[in-house]
């Protein structure tokens, strides 16, 4: 896991503040239970760089007003300030009460980028304005309405397959005028799966029975398969009538004519090539007999799956590559 | 580079033109119109979609500008050049701002614009003026942050507020900082004295009497109605008769010009009226002038801070008076002004430039040769004023070479200056001391505010000559020709209006609200150091340091903050609609005015299924704005909102609800 950094920004000084910050948090609470509302306790607000600069610019006024004795510069200086002052309990007021009620991840091949949905549910009857997340890569923002779940994204680069923890992140605001942030710094315990990356020129599929163990899965007459959703042309004495009236809803049995026409994806069967290199090629013949329909089946030195068609298998499969350990 | 959104881009446009606007007013009109330019070409440029400026335009814009502006002022060392080059080049920002980052910028400088306006001004409308300024400000700040906010999103906010809704999050935040804002005013800890000077050349131009007296030069104060100083009187206030408040004095005449003389602004008075029965004693409150006179009645008893009496009488100040002025005066007219005047002051104050007015010169050894000599050629003089036939008017014709001449002789037709200075002249003829002497005469008493009102129409000119026994003694020429300019005030003892609106009544009013200005004058203008140090004085403490102001500050502004915390907490900010609902909205009530009773309650769709049901004829359209309505909503890949808009708005139902 990467210990990430929290910013984009350049300035040093605010990075390694970022970074203390990231490094106190760890230490107090680490990773939130969900769901997690925020409170006073965990929202930090410090003023933006616009609001520095307005700072030295009432600043000035100020001095200006005190040297020459002007009460409305002076005056306008005060009322200035004070708004300022003001607009940091609404930053944090926009804040606090939020409630992060999940991370989640669909999985996604090593290349992509993992897009993880930050749950952020307003549990009042006020409206939230412009809450952002922002990781060190990402950043999102939503007004998020009365008792409503604002789903933001958050996308993370993914170089390797295995599990992506997810990087600590900011839910933040600059509301209403941008001259201070309210911040609460999140090390979220999510993770998202990361299949390896298909091969781009795979070798043919490869024939079950043209290995060593070619014969063991060579079926007689079709045979059942699995089930899918009925699609329009599938045969009627195909329905699966029983379960369709179990789930209200018309299922079709996949039927398989086995043998020639099934493919088995054997780790012992790879030949040359790195570790990688080989969990590639297999990723990207998964996915080709599933475009295909063709059915296949797995062999690791972790698990094997019999030959089989459909999403879930297809996921058993890749969850299986991308977890691999030799 | 990414555009600000069109929406704040206007309100930041918005926020600089009202901040410049006091400026630019004041500022030469060439530099108007290079200051407008920008701004007119970003809101074109917004509303047609034009392209940014190539780079090299908005250089020389900027160039031609700069140009411009060191032309029109001279220099940039005034303080009204100085922010004339801030507005301006806040304006020229505008052509180049398309970050967010420039945006807010130029908003900022917008408000610190606004308080350098208050170096010009600080009358009772100004504050009007600022909180103008800071409302439309709050409005920009708001828009340019939702813009960043939602910056990376590459498209707009999906809600937006209403133009009021904006405004009046502004009016409340600013609403609500007014407690705390005025906390620290009051108790802030001030500086008793700058810690660097103000230039001397900080207004726009110098105001008021001048140091020299030509035809004329009195005549144009005479149109300006514009305070010229207040005067608050702790025992009697005199007898109209009595309010000469003195200004410049003048020795030196050269035929055309009147000026003060060497020793006049150099010499220090040697003897001062007994303070004693001092009759009169008072407070004067100066408006900022540029000039370096200060006023009183005759004699002045005392010298204002930081300023020096000359042997003429003149109060004169170190600095300028760049901002408004108070000092206490004791005056007491009980006073032999120079018993002995020496060989070169009585030179001085006989001097003529040779062979001027020869006209003059024979009708005064004309009375000479009556056997007329001092006081009693001085009364004979003003009795011939009197009886001949002269005019107090303002539309005097102007005089040449021989002024006097043709003045006595040809018009006579002339305001105080004209008279007071042919009498002085006539005096020196005669051998008698002479000077004139400039200032303010009357004043309008204000019931109200229990002060005098003193305008710069009040101006005056008179004279005063030097006899052994009583010294330099007054004697007001105009008098003589209009006893009604010293009773009644200049504006009454003239025969016909200055201009269309110069009504009497409307002069009444005008003296009279002048009150409000007063009083803020006295409670927020002048509020400073000293008045802080007795703000508590009435509790028993007798002076605050500024360490009492601080803790007393923390404690105020806690105070108000706990008051106000609910409130603060309350604030919605703009209330944000969102469009898709607005449309739903009228889809329903279509809906309804075909006939078919909405629940409040049923989602869309079951909505849609209820609502064909009972208009058969519509249910396909019904069908379809429910389906676009729920993928908009709900799906990854919604349709575009044109498309929802588009089948609203095309939705008539045809029948009426079975």
């Amino acid at each position: 896991m990467n210990t990430a950094t929290l910013t984009t920004q350049n300035n040093e000084y605010s990075r390694r503040f970022d970074r203390w910050v990231l490094e106190r948090v760890r230490q107090k609470r680490g990773s939130p239970e969900l769901p997690f509302t925020l409170e006073y306790r965990h929202i930090y607000v410090m003023p933006t760089s616009f609001g520095a600069w307005f700072g030295v610019l009432l600043a000035l006024t100020a001095i200006g007003g005190l040297n020459f004795n002007n009460n409305m510069a002076l005056m306008l200086g005060f009322v200035l300030a004070s708004i300022a002052q003001m607009t940091t309990l609404l930053a944090y007021r926009n804040l606090s009460g939020l409630c992060l009620a999940g991370l989640r991840a669909s999985p996604v091949f090593a290349g992509q980028a993992a897009r993880f949905k930050v749950l952020l549910k307003n549990p009042e009857a006020r409206f939230r304005f412009a809450i952002q997340v922002k990781s060190e890569e990402a950043i999102d923002c939503a007004d998020i309405g009365p008792q409503e779940t604002g789903q933001l994204v958050l996308k993370q680069s993914t170089v390797q397959r295995g599990w992506l923890e997810m990087a600590p992140f900011r839910i933040q605001n600059r509301y209403p005028l941008g001259l201070f942030r309210a911040w609460s710094v999140i090390i979220p315990a999510a993770r998202c799966l990361v299949y390896p990356a298909p091969a781009l020129n795979p070798p043919a599929l490869p024939k079950a029975g043209h290995g060593e163990e070619g014969s063991a899965r060579q079926g007689e007459g079709e045979h059942f398969h699995g089930l899918r959703e009925y699609q329009v042309g599938d045969p009627l004495r195909r329905i699966a009538w029983k379960t369709s009236a179990r789930h209200q809803k018309l299922y079709s049995r996949v039927m398989e004519s086995p043998s020639e026409d099934a493919c088995e994806i054997n780790w012992y069967l790879m030949r040359g090539g790195s570790t990688e290199e080989k969990l590639s090629i297999m990723t990207a013949w998964i996915l080709r007999a599933e475009r295909l329909q063709i059915p296949y089946s797995l062999e690791m030195p972790t698990a094997a799956l019999p030959p089989d068609l459909g999403e879930e298998h297809r996921d058993a499969c890749l969850e299986i590559l991308a977890l691999f350990q030799p | 580079m990414i555009n600000p959104q069109k929406k704040a881009i206007f309100w930041v446009i918005a926020s600089l033109s009202v901040a410049m606007a006091p400026q630019i007013v004041r500022m030469p009109l060439t530099l108007v119109a290079i200051t407008l330019f920008p701004l007119l070409w970003r809101i074109a440029a917004e509303r047609l979609d034009w392209k940014e400026l190539p780079a090299l335009v908005r250089h020389a814009a900027t160039g031609a500008a700069l140009i411009t502006l060191f032309f029109s002022y001279g220099n940039v060392t005034g303080r009204r050049a100085a922010v004339s080059l801030l507005t301006v080049m806040l304006a020229m920002k505008l052509i180049e701002s398309y970050r967010i980052r420039d945006a807010r910028l130029i908003v900022s400088f917008s408000l610190f614009l606004c308080a350098t306006q208050f170096l010009f001004s600080q009358s009772i409308l100004m504050p009007f003026y600022g909180a103008v300024s800071v409302i439309i400000a709050l409005v920009a700040l708001t828009q340019l942050h939702r813009n960043e906010a939602f910056e990376n999103l590459g498209e707009t906010p999906p809600v937006t507020a209403s133009i009021f809704s904006e405004l009046g999050f502004s009016f409340r935040l600013l609403a609500l900082a007014v407690p705390v804002g005025l906390a620290f005013f009051l108790f802030f800890p001030r500086w008793a004295t700058p810690l660097w000077g103000i230039p001397e050349t900080t207004l726009d131009s110098k105001t008021g009497l001048s140091g020299s007296m030509s035809p004329g030069s009195i005549q144009s104060l005479f149109m300006d109605d514009s305070p010229a100083f207040r005067v608050k009187f702790e025992t009697e206030i005199p007898q109209p008769s009595e309010l000469y408040w003195r200004g410049p004095v003048f020795w030196n005449f050269d035929g055309e010009t009147w000026s003060g003389s060497f020793f006049g602004k150099n010499i220090t008075a040697k003897s001062r009226p007994d303070e004693q029965d001092a009759p009169w004693r008072y407070s004067v409150q100066l408006e900022p002038n540029e000039r370096h006179w200060l006023f009183a009645l005759d004699y002045p008893v005392t010298t204002p801070m930081d300023s020096r009496v000359s042997m003429d009488f003149q109060i004169l100040r170190r600095e300028a008076v760049t901002q408004l002025l108070e000092y206490s005066m004791v005056s007491n007219p009980q006073f032999t002004d120079t018993p002995e005047l020496t060989v070169e002051l009585k030179a001085s104050a006989l001097d003529l430039p040779n062979g001027s007015n020869p006209r003059a010169r024979e009708l005064v050894s004309q009375w000479q040769e009556e056997g007329w000599t001092g006081p009693a050629l001085a009364q004979h003089v003003l009795d011939y004023f009197n009886q001949e036939a002269f005019y107090y008017s303002l539309e005097a014709p102007l005089l040449g070479q021989h002024s006097v001449d043709e003045f006595l002789f040809d018009s006579r037709t002339g305001y105080c200056e004209h008279y007071a200075s042919s009498f002085t002249v006539l005096m020196r003829m005669a051998g008698i001391p002479a000077r004139v002497v400039t200032g303010y005469q009357g004043g309008w008493y204000n019931p109200v505010g229990d002060y005098m009102l003193i305008r710069q129409s009040d101006a005056h000119a008179w004279s005063e000559l030097w006899f052994p026994d009583t010294g330099w003694t007054r004697i007001d020429p105009t008098g003589a020709v209009a006893p009604a300019r010293v009773n009644r005030g200049s504006l009454g003892a003239l025969s016909s209006p200055r201009h269309m609106l110069d009504y009497t009544w409307l002069r009444n009013m005008r003296n009279g609200i002048d009150v409000v200005q007063q009083r803020w004058n006295d409670w927020v203008i002048e509020f400073g150091a000293s008045s802080q140090a007795k703000m508590f004085s009435p509790l028993g403490l007798d002076r605050m340091t500024p360490a009492h102001l601080v803790i007393v500050m923390f404690v105020a502004i806690g105070l108000f903050s706990l008051v106000l915390l609910p409130f603060i907490l309350r604030t919605k900010g703009p209330a944000r609609k969102d469009p898709l609902q607005l449309l739903w909205q009228k889809f329903l009530k279509r809906l309804q005015s075909a006939g078919y009773e909405t629940q409040a309650s049923t989602g869309a769709i079951e909505l849609a299924q209820a609502a064909a049901l009972s208009l058969p004829g519509d249910a396909p359209a019904i069908y379809r704005i429910a389906d676009l309505y729920s993928r908009y909503r709900y799906s990854p890949l919604p349709p575009p909102f044109s498309e929802v808009k588009n089948a609203v708005k095309d939705f008539h139902p045809k029948g009426s609800a079975v």
